[in-house]
């Protein structure tokens, strides 16, 4: 379907009265007067009027109604056997407002590149002439134009797509505020290169609009009387969004951006706008009941490539089905009752809008459904459901005019008439060539043959059987439309050329005169008669393409994804088991665990356990508390801010992912609770987060509750490495450390000031700062990545210089050779078992390391830093038996010391009455390699079980071999 | 006959050393430590000059069962006798080993021990020569005697490691070592054991293409390229033997000459590849060459394992413990690998896999297919005979048995588990020095710890 050049010029012209710029030479004026008679009218959704009459008039729709005669004087349309629409409306398009000068923005905007909010798509209209033609062959007469560049984008605007002149076009100027999560690189600027910087970005933003605001009203109150605060194009643009007055448009590229978005705007009290991702069908149970706007893409994925044996192998569940379950997110949405609006952002092409539209009502979306997502629901959004959206008088002559069901049908857009205007689609078929045709040439060439052409108009196909039984295939013809010719194209070895035959044919009735060019250069003309016509519907109708599968919802929807949280029974007691409680009952043999609503209640012989509690029994197995690890960089979508050296402000709770097939492998292998750090890029890196292994929960319900602040520091090579950023040395390391602290404490003594006497620009909250004072203040962890003795031992010293401790100490490769000082600085140490030598301040890693830090008075953990190793803890930990520690030291170095070295060790770590009941069964002593673990128990609920395990692989297996079955049967891999 | 405990590093080290509890260490730990820091590092020790015989213990012998409250009896670096009653020749020294097991030294088949010392720094590596066919290169010239995890190695019980170049299409030669010696080539137990070849990966992500050589996308050879690049290069060699052996006055070449024990089957052909199409077609190739292959890596050999098994066809395990390579693999997808191809019958040794830093991991990755299904005696095997067997070592070590060498382990239990220790090793009969620099600067710093700490005794 090919969008053509506006075959006429009618409707609205230059109203003398209402226009201010002059007419240039001699006025255009149509009657802008029409009548659409006719057609059936879907007037809104679930409204229809057969053979109704739009009568249209300077633009508006001056009347609708079944069989009304049209009024004299206007210009009549004969739509009979036509469907006539609302407008559509797109409530977040990417008209291509996306030019950047040569050099950057100019002018005080913002320090930071990223924050364009000052930009206005009204003030810098530039839409791109192809994009917005294409929009309107969809069936699009209205768009919000959204900017694309940065973070902050700047103000959408609603806006007609007419070809009109910009001044014209402008409906709702600057509605809304965009913002998104990915930078735009062609903007520059160093700073935020991860998602937590991103949220960062965002925060500090919204706090500083608060700021600017309040800074130029004490600057203006006091009558100007000392200099200034600084201009800021972009903050002065976000007044009304910090105010809750003007929405903020989130675009969200994964369900988990949407969360993330979500609570942003929560904290921060902003009106959200979301753009969905397409994956709203893995949060349905969230969006249940919200009714901030929600406008979601059609952009369904490809199928996994399962073209040979190894690529099926290769193809996760988690593609398979969101190849598979996408195209059903906006049915899942309806049917839960979420209001939704379509967008066409995000399809890599615009003509994929409609078919993929189809796809989703075929796939479960009621087509009223889609149209209201369309028409009246983005309207109403958009504050001009008073105008648009539906077909009543009084409101704009916006409407799609289609040859059949545009939503059940392969129907084509004919027209899309837009305040009045009619711009051309598609033209209509003269002829319909189907049928039966007996062809016969009499030239030199001659020949007489059967030619069959058959199927919906729009994928004509057929056959022609030569009189000597050959058989032609024809698999795609087209009408061309106004000239009633039709041309065929196939391969001419069915006729004993090689090369490709053309034919073309013109039909009059049931006459038809052909002409053919064959590989060979001859070129037969031919004639022929229609015997037979082809009894068919004109249009092929629009069908699940896909087998149905059952997908049963799982959360993460991958591989291993559970229906539900597991049940946490009121009392679980483990019977008979070597239970190492790693608390002061120590290890106890034949032994019981009573765990009561998710705490550990009680350890010893022959427990009482209250009636109705889940009895498991444990003999010959061996209990432990659930391993944790302080050093992990798996379950988060970002590891490393780096764009500056300092960023304490970042943080890693913003950017938690439960689509993490490592939690499931942990859970597995007895880990339940882990400290998930920001990366090693700078000296003093963002604030990490704990988790529990809490498969299947959403991120936010991942976190450990009431658990302490931690900040990542990092010494040694790897934050001086960075090249052309500060620092290159260790001296230098320390020293921007120090700068840092001092800084935080001026602008401490700043607030202090202004506190007590008001007087000048106020200060502004800075959250990098804010997060500086709370380490020196020991209320934000330090847990610092390093090496060598010297580095640790400089940090510790400058920490105790500023008055504060270093909570822990994160690989300490050499920290053995610091154990004596750090034992009496109170600093823990979290440590390899036997990881070393694959760097240079690696290289005098000792297995020993553990004992010699305890046996100097360290407390002292074990860490992985690496997503398998974080599944093996216990091994980790059998590791250090051969360095003559007992086997409940060992285990203490990923339980109850692990707890005490990030200072969570009043929640978990042990098995003792009052923490959390986290606990493993192993098969046999958790430190041997020989053992595996059978079940693992996190708040009293069962993550995980072998049985549990073979049943989900079973389920697995059979979900795989079904979805790749069903991509083999989609014809050319698009599943759509 | 003296009969004599093994005496000053076990002693610190043995389980008897432990931290009872961490409130009374300094009385239990710091008389047990030794006065000073002066031990050396690890030295090396002298070739066996009288008869041992170890006596009291259960002995593994691999290949002949397990005799329990055994003898062994070694001479001049070889095994002369193992029984329950065994007659011990004049000057014997009698080692008792009662309560102890005894176990063929652990055999690495992929390892670059010797030849990388720290893994970001360069210069400190020798792995990978530059260009893609190095058959003539043998890693034990550059095998560096004094390298750290030669101590750490062994106090694992890894006393033989197969240190194999890396990159190219052709690698070089593995160098099989025993991991005691004043230099490499008092060190070398075969110079050249296996060619090693890397498979190219046939099926790149999409938008790229084939090879294995990295670099530009747009000029980079496809698959069907790099295996034919492979097929000339052995042909060519093929055809250099052939020219030589007829007396042909052909130009030396020494990549061709090198080609040769490989091309006439005398040493294996090992072709590191993972995917399943990788190992078809590697097994097609070396089919139609006619050379004895063994395939390394093997990540999807469970899905060619009717192929490995029907074609005999054995399997150097990389990653036992690597993560699944597939989410629906299960988390145990590399754990239970050893014991899914033992089901099948697929003949496999198992590696270090990390590399050279840490071949001392070698028991864990052996040990692991225990948990996950493996029979433990299988287990061992795929670090001791399985892969002196596939290398070509067999004759000499891999199993205690009489005429082989005296290449073993004095254990507290198996060697593969966490939970026993390794108390002695012996390299061709040479009594060890267990110290390694791990244990080195445990010495040392505990040195320190009891300085600093205001404590009397």
């Amino acid at each position: 379907m090919l969008g053509f050049t506006l075959f006429l010029t009618a409707g609205v012209e230059a109203q003398q009265a209402t226009r201010t710029q002059p007419v240039t030479g001699i006025r255009d004026n149509g009657t802008g007067f029409h009548a659409l008679v006719g057609a059936r009218v879907v007037t809104s959704p679930g409204q229809v009027l057969e053979n109704a009459t739009i009568v249209v008039r300077d633009g508006l729709i001056q009347s609708v109604g079944r069989n009304d005669q049209p009024p004299a004087g206007a210009r009549v349309w004969d739509l009979a056997g036509l469907t006539v629409y609302p407008g559509f409306i797109d409530a977040h398009a990417d008209l291509g407002m996306d030019n950047v000068p040569e050099g950057g923005d100019v002018g005080p905007t913002h320090w930071n590149p990223q924050v364009r909010a000052w930009f206005s798509t009204t003030m810098n209209f530039e839409d791109d002439e192809d994009r917005r033609s294409a929009l309107r062959s969809q069936g699009f007469g209205t768009a919000l134009a959204v900017p694309k560049q940065g973070i902050f984008r700047g103000t959408a605007s609603v806006v007609n797509l007419t070809d009109d002149g910009v001044r014209d076009r402008i409906l709702r100027p600057d509605l809304v505020h965009s913002i998104g999560f990915q930078r735009s690189f062609q903007l520059g600027g160093a700073y935020p290169n991860s998602p937590m910087g991103v949220a960062a970005l965002m925060k500090q933003t919204f706090m500083d609009t608060d700021w600017y605001m309040r800074a130029w009203e004490a600057y203006e109150a006091s009558g100007r009387a000392f200099l200034p605060p600084e201009t800021s194009a972009s903050l002065a643009a976000l007044e009304e969004v910090v105010q809750g007055n003007q929405p903020m448009f989130f675009e969200t590229n994964s369900e988990e951006e949407y969360l993330r978005a979500y609570a942003l705007a929560a904290d921060y009290r902003v009106t959200p706008w979301f753009r969905g991702s397409g994956q709203e069908y893995r949060i349905v149970d969230v969006l249940e009941g919200r009714t901030e706007p929600l406008v979601i893409p059609l952009d369904f994925p490809d199928a996994p490539d399962v073209d040979n044996p190894e690529r099926a192998l290769n193809a996760s569940l988690a593609q398979l089905r969101h190849w598979y379950l996408a195209p059903t997110s906006p049915g899942q949405l309806s049917g839960a009752g979420v209001r939704f609006a379509i967008t066409t952002d995000g399809l890599s092409s615009l003509n994929e809008f409609l078919p993929n539209l189809r796809i989703a009502v075929a796939r479960g979306l009621p087509a009223d459904d889609a149209l209201a997502a369309l028409t009246t629901t983005p309207a109403d959004w958009l504050g001009i459901d008073r105008t648009h959206g539906t077909i009543e008088a009084g409101k704009v002559a916006n409407l799609v005019v289609s040859e059949g069901d545009l939503f059940n049908e392969e129907a084509t857009v004919r027209d899309v008439w837009v305040q009045g205007k009619v711009y051309g689609v598609t033209r209509p078929a003269q002829v319909d060539p189907r049928g039966t045709w007996l062809i016969a040439s009499d030239d030199e060439w001659g020949f007489e043959a059967e030619l069959r052409l058959e199927g919906p108009l729009n994928r004509l196909g057929g056959h022609i059987d030569v009189t000597d039984g050959e058989r032609i295939d024809l698999s795609s013809a087209s009408v061309v439309a106004e000239t009633g010719r039709i041309e065929v194209r196939f391969d001419g070895e069915d006729l004993g050329y090689e090369g490709t035959a053309l034919l073309a044919g013109s039909v009059a009735g049931d006459e038809f005169f052909g002409w053919t060019s064959l590989p060979n250069g001859a070129d037969p003309s031919f004639q022929g008669t229609r015997t037979q016509a082809f009894e068919g519907a004109a249009r092929g109708t629009v069908a699940m393409n896909v087998p149905e599968i059952d997908l049963p919802f799982i959360r993460p929807m991958m591989e291993y994804g559970r229906s539900s949280i597991p049940e946490q029974p009121p009392a679980v007691v483990v019977r008979n088991a070597t239970v190492w409680t790693q608390g002061t009952q120590g290890r106890l043999e034949n032994a019981d665990l009573l765990v009561r609503a998710g705490q550990v209640a009680e350890v010893g012989i022959d427990l009482d356990a209250p009636s109705g509690a889940v009895e498991i029994d444990a003999t010959g197995k061996h209990v432990t508390p659930g391993l944790i690890d302080v050093h992990i960089h798996a379950g988060v979508s970002g590891v490393n801010e780096s764009g500056f050296a300092i960023v304490p402000e970042v943080q890693m709770g913003d950017v938690v992912t439960h689509n993490n097939i490592w939690m499931y492998r942990q859970l597995a292998g007895g880990l339940t609770t882990a400290h998930v750090k920001h990366g090693s890029a700078n000296p003093i890196g963002g604030e990490n987060v704990f988790v529990k292994m809490r498969w299947g929960s959403l991120p936010e319900d991942l976190k450990l509750e009431n658990a302490p602040r931690t900040v990542k520091f990092a010494l040694g090579e790897n934050p001086k490495r960075r090249q052309g950023r500060y620092p290159d040395t260790r001296m230098g390391t320390q020293e921007i450390i120090r700068d840092h602290f001092m800084a935080a404490r001026d602008y401490e003594r700043e607030w202090q000031r202004w506190e007590a006497n008001g007087e000048g620009i106020p200060p502004r909250r800075d959250l990098r700062m804010e997060a500086i004072l709370d380490i020196l203040n020991q209320e934000l962890l330090i847990s610092s990545h390093g090496y060598r003795a010297d580095e640790f031992l400089a940090l510790i010293r400058l920490a105790e210089e500023f008055g504060f401790r270093v909570q822990t100490l994160q690989h300490g490769v050499e920290a053995y050779k610091i154990a004596s000082e750090l034992a009496a600085s109170g600093v823990a140490a979290a440590v390899w078992s036997d990881w070393g030598a694959f760097k240079l301040e690696a290289y005098d890693a000792t297995v020993y390391n553990a004992r010699i830090l305890m046996e100097a008075g360290v407390v002292t953990s074990l860490h992985s830093d690496d997503n398998q190793i974080s599944t093996r803890m216990n091994w980790e930990a059998g590791k250090l038996l051969r360095t003559g520690l007992t086997e409940e030291q060992a285990l203490s170095t990923v339980t109850n010391q692990s707890a005490q070295a990030v200072a969570i060790d009043d929640q978990v770590g042990s098995l003792e009455p009052g923490k959390d009941g986290d606990f493993v069964i192993w098969s046999g002593n958790p430190l041997s390699q020989f053992t595996r673990a059978e079940q693992t128990w996190i708040d009293g609920r069962r993550y995980f079980s072998l049985e549990e395990d073979a049943a989900q692989r079973e389920e697995i297996e059979r979900e795989r071999t079904q979805l790749i079955q069903a991509v083999l049967s989609v014809e050319g891999r698009s599943g759509r | 006959m003296n009969t004599t405990k093994r005496g000053t590093m076990t002693g610190v080290l043995a389980r008897a050393g432990t931290m009872a509890t961490l409130t009374v260490i300094s009385a239990v730990v710091a008389p047990l430590l030794p006065s000073s820091a002066t031990a050396q590092v690890r030295m090396t020790v002298p070739p066996q000059s009288q008869p041992i015989a170890l006596q009291g213990a259960t002995i593994h012998t691999v290949t002949n069962g397990v005799i329990e409250n055994g003898t062994i009896l070694f001479n001049n670096g070889v095994i002369t006798a193992i029984g329950t009653d065994v007659q011990l020749p004049a000057g014997t020294r009698v080692v008792d080993a009662s309560g102890k097991h005894i176990y063929p030294g652990l055999i690495d088949a992929y390892s670059t021990v010797g030849i990388s010392e720290i893994g970001s720094v360069d210069v400190s590596s020798d792995t990978n020569e530059l260009g893609d066919f190095n058959p003539n290169v043998r890693a034990e010239v550059a095998v560096n005697a004094e390298s750290r995890h030669i101590g750490t190695t062994r106090s694992a019980g890894v006393l033989v490691s197969l240190t194999t170049p890396g990159g190219g299409l052709i690698s070089g030669m593995s160098s099989a070592l025993n991991l005691e010696g004043w230099s490499w080539e008092e060190m070398s137990l075969e110079s050249a054991a296996a060619l090693n070849v890397n498979w190219p990966n046939p099926n790149p992500r999409r938008g790229g293409r084939g090879g294995g050589r990295g670099g530009g996308a747009g000029d980079a050879p496809t698959y069907e390229e790099r295996v034919q690049e492979l097929k000339d290069f052995f042909a060519e060699a093929r055809a250099y033997r052939d020219a030589v052996a007829a007396g042909e006055g052909v130009r030396s070449d020494s990549r061709y000459a090198a080609m040769i024990p490989a091309l006439n089957g005398e040493i294996p052909v090992v072709v590191a590849a993972d995917g399943a199409a990788q190992i078809n077609d590697a097994i097609t190739w070396g089919q139609g060459e006619g050379v004895r292959i063994v395939i390394r890596g093997g990540r999807d050999a469970i899905h060619v394992a009717d192929r490995l098994v029907s074609e005999n066809i054995p399997v150097i395990l990389t990653s036992t413990m690597a993560a699944p390579g597939r989410a629906y693999e299960g988390y145990d997808g590399a754990y239970s690998m050893p014991a899914r191809l033992y089901e099948a019958g697929v003949k496999f040794a198992i590696s270090g896999g990390a590399g050279a830093l840490y071949t001392n991991r070698l028991p864990w990755e052996a040990g692991v297919a225990v948990a996950f299904g493996l029979p433990e005696e299988e287990a061992v095997k795929a670090v001791t005979i399985n892969a002196a067997e596939f290398m070509g070592l067999d004759d000499r070590v891999g199993s205690l048995e009489a005429g082989k060498q005296a290449t073993l382990l004095i254990t507290t239990g198996n060697p593969l588990d966490m939970t026993t220790n390794i108390e002695q090793a012996y390299i061709q009969g040479r009594e060890l020095d267990m110290n390694d620099i791990q244990k080195h600067f445990f010495e040392k710093y505990m040195v320190k710890v009891r300085q600093l700490r205001p404590v009397v005794f």
